[in-house]
């Protein structure tokens, strides 16, 4: 039978009663070989239920999920941005995409930047707004862009060179391999798109490679920070 | 002399959350296969069976997107389950799934009866918690097994938190009674 203090002791496992209820809670189970059995058995689900170790799925999804890893993602546009006559999508030019894209990395790497010197007045701050004000005049925007993103690149790598001896030799090895890969992959698109300007994939190239060695160098200072 | 210390996931992890947020698909497919089991069974307690491969695929691709937004400031665990608990309970809005209940069988609260001794107890709840009423499993699985808060709870389920504390009670009373079975 379930005593008249049983419906307290998830309550008190959890330490939300207050100290008088606690203190005659405390009191029945001095008493109660039941209720102190129940509140053993409930301690023991609590403390094992976070190492579940789950299952699998039905069948493998991997090679499902990387098939999608590199579609482009769907950003929906905000109420702002449409026109009352319905949802339609706005498209933007190229120039304004690789900025757009460059300013937010630029963005995220400073925001690691100001994080691991604590000193936000020492540089530029961009906001969002000043961003919407850009982006229609997207040649002053693309060399904003291009120089926050320096930037960024300029401070995580002397992060990075002053941190890197707090990485195992692979790591390192391998961040440093996939930083030149990156480099090899940009310069080879920068040279390509000076022989066909409009190539809107190598554009689209361009700014994916700059992103993600704006990401791989954020990801290894903060796991020089997470070392530290 | 330096102190060797064992690799820990969280180790391999952090390693590998930085080369996929370079786009190192290898790297993210060693982080899905880590994970993947503890997504699959969040997504079986959280949504109807046939939801659960779709539901899990979206989880790893939004990650993916969303590598680059981890900070580091919390394990990439809990970072992972937090992006997978609000994809599946949004995923459960969008599609306006019905809940059935499953086992609501109020006098399974009657009798507490023997003490629960079992060396396998993390796999027994994992089983006895799919067999849970769904209020019940819900918030056991976000407060006991992923470690919210009853007011986050409330917010999340759009439920009371004073119901989420009467479904933690209940659920752990049940399960008490399934493993002592």
């Amino acid at each position: 039978m379930p005593h008249r203090f049983a419906d307290q002791l998830s309550a008190y496992l959890d330490d939300e009663l207050d100290l008088p209820r606690r203190r005659r809670l405390e009191a029945h189970l001095a008493e109660c070989a039941d209720c102190s059995a129940l509140l053993a058995d409930l301690r023991a689900i609590v403390a094992a239920a976070p190492g579940y170790s789950g299952r699998g799925p039905s069948r493998d999804l991997w090679s499902d999920i990387e098939r999608r890893l590199d579609e482009p993602e769907v950003v929906p546009i905000g109420p702002a941005l449409r026109p009352s006559g319905g949802p339609t999508v706005r498209r933007f030019s190229l120039p304004q995409l690789i900025a757009a894209s460059l300013v937010m990395a630029a963005l995220g790497g400073g925001a690691t930047w100001l994080v691991s010197h604590g000193k936000p007045s020492d540089r530029p701050t961009v906001q969002l707004s000043d961003l919407a004000v850009r982006v229609p005049d997207s040649t002053k925007t693309v060399a904003y862009a291009e120089s926050q993103y320096d930037s960024a690149v300029h401070d995580l790598e002397q992060l990075l060179a002053a941190g890197r001896s707090r990485l195992d030799t692979a790591t390192v090895r391998t961040v440093e391999q996939s930083l030149q890969k990156i480099d090899t992959a940009i310069a080879e698109a920068r040279a390509a798109i000076q022989r066909d300007p409009a190539n809107g994939y190598l554009s689209r190239q361009i700014a994916a490679n700059m992103r993600r060695k704006l990401n791989l160098l954020r990801a290894a200072t903060n796991a020089i920070a997470a070392r530290t | 002399m330096q102190a060797l210390r064992a690799v820990t996931h969280a180790d391999l992890d952090r390693d590998d959350v930085a080369l996929a947020a370079a786009g190192d698909h290898d790297a993210f497919e060693r982080l899905y296969r880590r994970h993947v089991p503890r997504v699959t069974s969040l997504a079986t307690w959280l949504l109807d069976t046939g939801e659960t491969d779709d539901a899990v695929q979206e989880v790893f691709i939004r990650v993916w997107q969303k590598l680059h937004t981890f900070a580091g400031q919390s394990s990439f665990t809990t970072w992972l389950h937090r992006v997978a608990v609000n994809l599946m309970l949004r995923r459960r809005q969008r599609l306006g799934i019905a809940r059935k209940r499953h086992h609501d069988d109020e006098t399974m609260l009657g009798e507490l009866s023997a003490p629960v001794e079992r060396p396998d107890l993390r796999v027994a709840i994992e089983r006895a918690v799919a067999l849970l009423p769904n209020g019940a499993r819900e918030v056991f699985v976000l407060h006991d097994m992923e470690g919210y808060k009853h007011h986050e709870i409330a917010e999340l389920l759009e439920v009371d938190p004073g119901t989420s504390r009467s479904q933690l009670h209940r659920a752990r009373l049940l399960l008490r009674q399934q493993l002592a079975s």
